[in-house]
């Protein structure tokens, strides 16, 4: 029995359709050991969200602190692209002291960030004084 | 009144050629923003975002290695090295050593000296040294750095039929002079893209 054309054209249509939905990811895989025997220091956050759609395509699953050369914070964050697809964000860190002033140090710059579809990977800063109490991490498209 | 065919004609060009000009006549238009941010202009080249990026990154790796701990005073003296600019491009090294100076002067962990080294600030340091010491007829004392910086710019071209991509990459050292042993070092890169022009546009 021959198959009617218009089901043909219509089957080529749609693994046309699929090869091009999924051909356009880069997914990450990832493969760690299983009983991690890092004892990092996470910090509690507080998340104040303006953009939903930006929100919705990168996470910050967490954050920890450390302190180096003696007595400088650093603050490295683990962040996840929720999409399937590439994307590109900016981010910057800002330091305040501890009678809540902002210490302009020349690091704080906005950063690009390229994430793999559905993949994490860590962002993390030194503040260069150590007047530095606290941080605020920011997102932009 | 009737227009005839040549004084239609000149009609016609007179109205294109006003719109034409007036089109040209466009005012500038010039925005201030962040230098730091990503609203300024991606080039080929190392643009100011990268600048600071890339100063960022290597301060950060620096401060993260804990080579200044070991360091016999704080704050410890620094002299700045040769920074080797092995670029195609004409940029002044300050753009990159200058960050990393103010940095590590923030820190407290660091004191960079001007009496050593190249350039206009060892300069007019090195005259303030012997001014001072014929003013007050002491040999005036100069502080032997316990570190020196060094640094290296490299570009790396590659093309295809599509893209240029150009790859700088941002080397740096810090020598401990008493033991001459290189105690950190790093190197970052950025990388950019440019898609080829068209033989023919319009």
């Amino acid at each position: 029995m021959k198959t009617p054309s218009c089901l043909r054209l219509g089957g080529a249509l749609a693994v046309t359709a699929l090869a091009l939905l999924f051909g356009g990811c880069q997914n990450v895989n990832t493969y760690e050991n299983a009983e991690s025997r890092a004892n990092p220091t996470y910090v509690a956050d507080k998340r104040v969200v303006t953009d939903n759609t930006l929100a919705g395509t990168v996470r910050v699953v967490s954050i920890n602190q450390a302190t180096v050369s003696g007595n400088l914070l650093k603050i490295q964050a683990t962040v996840e692209n929720l999409k399937s697809s590439v994307r590109t964000v900016n981010y910057k860190f800002e330091w305040v002291d501890v009678d809540g002033m902002a210490v302009n140090s020349p690091n704080e710059v906005w950063k690009s960030l390229t994430l793999q579809g559905r993949e994490t990977t860590t962002i993390s800063t030194v503040a260069i004084t150590p007047k530095a109490a606290d941080f605020r991490l920011k997102f932009r498209e | 009144m009737k227009l005839t065919a040549p004084s239609k004609f000149a009609s016609v060009l007179a109205v294109g050629s006003l719109l034409m000009l007036t089109g040209c006549e466009s005012p500038t238009e010039t925005r201030t923003v962040d230098a730091k941010g990503p609203d300024v202009i991606n080039t080929a080249a190392i643009n100011t975002q990268d600048w600071a990026n890339a100063s960022d990154q290597l301060l950060a790796s620096l401060l993260s290695s804990e080579a200044l701990n070991n360091a016999p005073r704080t704050p410890a003296i620094l002299a700045v090295d040769r920074i080797i600019n092995n670029t195609q491009l004409m940029v002044d090294t300050d753009l990159l050593i200058k960050k990393i100076r103010v940095g590590l002067t923030q820190t407290g962990k660091i004191a960079v000296t001007n009496t050593l080294g190249l350039g206009e600030r060892a300069v007019v340091a090195s005259e303030a040294a012997e001014l001072e010491e014929m003013q007050s007829g002491k040999k005036a004392k100069t502080l032997v750095p316990d570190f020196t910086l060094y640094a290296k710019l490299i570009q790396q071209t590659d093309r295809n039929s599509k893209l240029t991509q150009n790859t700088y990459s941002f080397q740096m050292s810090l020598v401990q002079v008493k033991t001459g042993l290189t105690v950190w070092e790093d190197e970052k890169q950025i990388t950019k893209q440019t898609k080829a022009k068209p033989a023919i546009g319009w």
